[in-house]
């Protein structure tokens, strides 16, 4: 059993990887690349050369292309040591053209072009642009450059290698002094004053100064040892992480009583918790050194509000709670009443449910829902839990529908079972009948697909949380797609994928456990 | 009572006239007397046994003649009032005030002055081709691979995987992404569905095809030596036009359901459709007195998806031979 869901999850990954790999070419290989420019201010500002520079750097950045300028080549030779200092001067700067160019630049940039061509770059100049014979325009100084275009191979590989990523205390540079490195334990976190009992792993020459830690804030636990990195956002939530983005806290900043590794106490928003490694940072800023005693400075701030997995999951959990609370004793009395007008009102709303388009009746739910009083808009600084109440209803009323459908279907289905004739044959009354033996036997299937809506609520849904502005998952990856921002939608597809890979797996597993009668392990006739 | 009986000799007939002898015939000695069953006709008769499927038909035959006939007989001009500012969201009362009565302005107008009545047919007209085109393709592949997919066990191995991969990814991701890649227009969408929508198809007709083919009628077949395409063609297909039509039943409000979503997230096609009406009218829902303009489209969607659904759900009940009781 063990080892059949090892291969399940084994081919699952498999096919994980696939549909990052379709993805991935779609995205960076069929779409127009200079559309991800599309949101981001400083491109529009741009012009000329440094235009056209910029946006083989940013395609670098996100993985396009490895993109060398002939200046940061210059650069590596002279840490090399391969040209000195005086010679570094004398041929960083390029001409306006190739004929102005002096004997010994002209060398360099034929070594550089003989370097890279031979390794299947591109090498690129763009002579001065000018707005006179002597004036150069604005940003149209001439530049020399070599890109190579990355293959979908090795973009999927650095993808999932970088994948998961493991903070130890070798993080930080070797030859920096740090004093001792390693992991201490503590009981009384210093962040809460260094009283309260609190026990945290703290780390030296680690990436995150907290490594494990306890808050007030779910789940309670939290820890920095393995950090998931799905991909860095372009534009929908520029330079932050995808996983990150959906789940850091929104809102406003709150402040709260902050106690400093100095002992400073202040009114801060400022989490220390969060304390990443910055080289050399403590010496730049006095208000560093008020606080804090090592380079861990950077650090978050605390909001407001919870994070968008949150929202999507509170809507998404409490709908599935209401459908299946709703349509299973829905089902169950359709199949009771079969052939009376209960069963035909019920179809009815079945087939409503299913040919009326989804973003019909969610809008038809918001006018009643607002016709009603209730708040139709969520505002993300004043959250109240009457806020949630019509999203959460208008998720249930089609997920009610499906209940009942297959509820209905599958309990419908047993009703001719040999064993059904033979209870009622036994004198058991109708109603143990449908409670104790076919509820028990419809259920199985139902079963398959209650772990797939539990996982299923951390992705949100796209419409709802659209309608009712629900800051949740699911409006990313419109939102990413409206900006193109491509890592966020391979990050987010990357998600889904796991989302429905593992909740297939339990759902499988928590069918067996109901029903003794399934095994796996045997094979199929 | 009293039988009467006729004494042949009364009617004065020879015996030639009154009786003929028929030859021996060892062919239709073999044939055995059954009722006269037609397949279709017993379909269409058990259809319209339902007077409700009266109704369906005709508001299905109004939906056509509306989104097909009345656009080009009609025509529809988006810009007709576009200088005209005093015509731009107009109720329906004060659309006639303005217009005088005419069936175009029994929904008010637009933002830019437009029949909504008008723009509402001319977008279900694309709308609709759009789903019957998608339901074609995906049908047709469909319930062809998934004959191949259910009778094939190397073919299963293979399908299943694939169907493990494509299943992984929510179909709105891929469908977005490939509009998203080649750009907006009729034909991406139609491809953007198909190219995985055919596997859910395949895989329900998969199962089917399993569940039917180790019966024994068709175990029979086999041993009679039956090919294997005969045997799906002619022992299987028949058993599935039930089930294929109230799939088409579903997916056709399916697709136009996608169409109304995709156009709201802002990836629709970019010409007058049912979402993209819903879409460019959502401002005009919480807008006093603007509200036609939105719930027209989706009122419209809602109908012509019940209608189908309806038709398609009781043609599927009809072909199922089980429910024509000779």
């Amino acid at each position: 059993m063990v080892k059949y869901f090892f291969k399940r999850l084994f081919r699952g990954l498999l096919s994980v990887i696939a549909v990052v790999a379709i993805i991935m070419l779609l995205v960076y290989g069929l779409m127009d690349r200079t559309l991800i420019f599309n949101m981001d201010e400083n491109y529009a500002k741009l012009g000329n050369n440094t235009k056209i520079a910029y946006r083989y750097q940013k395609w670098d950045e996100y993985g396009y292309l490895t993109y060398v300028t002939y200046s940061s080549w210059l650069n590596s030779l002279l840490e090399a040591g391969e040209i000195d200092e005086d010679t570094y001067n004398a041929v960083a700067t390029i001409g306006r053209t190739a004929e102005d160019d002096s004997e010994e630049t002209a060398y360099y940039i034929q070594q550089f072009y003989d370097y890279y061509d031979s390794q299947g770059y591109k090498v690129v100049r763009l002579d001065a642009k000018m707005t006179t014979a002597t004036k150069v325009a604005n940003g149209g100084a001439a530049r020399y450059f070599a890109y190579k275009n990355k293959s979908l191979v090795s973009r999927v590989v650095t993808y999932f290698t970088s994948l998961l990523s493991f903070d130890d205390i070798h993080y930080v540079d070797e030859d920096v002094d740090i004093g001792e490195r390693g992991l201490t334990f503590t009981l009384y976190d210093p962040a809460y004053g260094g009283e309260k009992f609190a026990p945290a792993i703290l780390g030296n020459g680690t990436q995150h100064k907290y490594l494990l830690y306890f808050s007030s804030e779910f789940p309670y636990i939290h820890q920095n040892f393995v950090t998931l990195t799905l991909g860095e956002s372009y534009s929908v939530n520029t330079g932050v992480d995808v996983f990150k983005t959906m789940v850091q806290k929104q809102g406003s900043y709150v402040t709260s009583t902050v106690y400093y590794p100095t002992g400073y106490v202040e009114e801060s928003a400022d989490d220390v918790h969060t304390a990443t490694y910055v080289e050399g940072s403590l010496a730049l800023s006095t208000l560093y050194q008020e606080r804090y005693t090592d380079d861990y400075t950077n650090v978050e701030l605390s909001k407001s509000a919870m994070s968008k997995m949150a929202y999507s999951f509170i809507c998404g959990i409490f709908a599935s709670l209401l459908a299946y609370a709703i349509g299973l004793p829905l089902g169950v009395l359709m199949a009771r009443k079969k052939d009376t007008w209960v069963d035909s009102l019920g179809n009815a709303y079945i087939v409503f449910m299913i040919a009326v388009p989804s973003l019909a009746y969610i809008f038809m739910f918001k006018a009643i829902s607002g016709a009603l009083g209730l708040p139709t808009t969520f505002t993300i600084n004043n959250i109240s839990a009457i806020m949630f109440v019509a999203p959460i209803l208008s998720m249930a009323i089609g997920s009610i529908a499906g209940r009942m459908k297959w509820m209905r279907r599958y309990m419908v289905d047993q009703l001719n079972s040999d064993y059904v004739k033979f209870a009622r044959a036994c004198g058991t009354s109708e109603s143990d009948i449908y409670i104790k033996h076919i509820f028990k036997n419809a259920a199985i299937p139902i079963t398959h697909g209650i772990p797939g809506t539990i996982l299923g609520a951390l992705g949100g849904s796209i419409i709802t949380e659209r309608v009712y502005s629900i800051p949740g998952v699911g409006g990313m990856l419109v939102q990413a797609i409206t900006y193109y921002d491509n890592s966020v939608i391979v990050g987010v597809a990357l998600f889904y994928g796991i989302i429905s890979i593992v909740a297939a797996i339990l759902g499988d597993i928590l069918m067996a456990v109901m029903d003794p009668r399934i095994n796996y392990t045997t094979k199929a006739r | 009572m009293e039988e009467k009986l006729v004494d042949l000799s009364d009617l004065g007939l020879s015996e030639e006239e009154l009786f003929s002898s028929i030859p021996m015939d060892a062919a239709s000695m073999e044939k055995i007397t059954a009722p006269r069953y037609s397949y279709w006709q017993s379909v269409f008769r058990v259809f319209f046994r339902k007077k409700i499927n009266y109704v369906v038909l005709g508001a299905l035959l109004l939906v056509f003649i509306f989104a097909y006939i009345y656009p080009s007989v009609h025509g529809y001009d988006e810009y007709i009032n576009i200088l005209d500012t005093s015509a731009n969201h107009l109720t329906p009362q004060k659309a006639f005030e303005k217009f005088g009565f005419n069936i175009s302005w029994i929904f008010g107008t637009g933002n830019a002055g437009q029949s909504t009545f008008d723009a509402i047919w001319y977008g279900a007209r694309i709308s609709i081709t759009l789903a019957a085109i998608c339901a074609a393709i995906n049908l047709t592949i469909g319930v062809l691979l998934g004959c191949v997919w259910g009778f094939s066990k190397r073919v299963d191995v293979v399908m299943n995987e694939v169907r493990n991969i494509v299943g992984n990814v929510p179909s709105t991701l891929i469908i977005s992404v490939l509009v998203l890649v080649f750009s907006a227009s009729f034909w991406t969408l139609v491809f953007a569905m198909c190219i995985t929508g055919w596997i859910g198809v395949a895989y329900s007709i998969r199962t089917q095809v399993i569940i039917i083919r180790d019966r024994e009628y068709n175990l029979a077949s086999k041993c009679l030596g039956t090919s294997t395409f005969k045997i799906a063609i002619r022992n299987i297909l028949p058993f599935m036009t039930s089930f294929i039509v109230t799939m088409a039943a579903t997916e056709i409000p399916g697709y136009i359901s996608t169409e109304v979503f995709l156009s709201y997230i802002g990836l629709g096609i970019n010409d007058t459709t049912l979402g993209k009406l819903i879409y460019n009218a959502q401002s005009a829902m919480v807008t006093p007195g603007w509200q036609w303009e939105f719930w027209s489209p989706v009122m419209l969607s809602a109908f012509i998806s019940i209608v189908l659904f309806v038709v398609g759900q009781n043609i599927g009940d009809a072909a199922d031979p089980r429910t024509h009781n000779i």
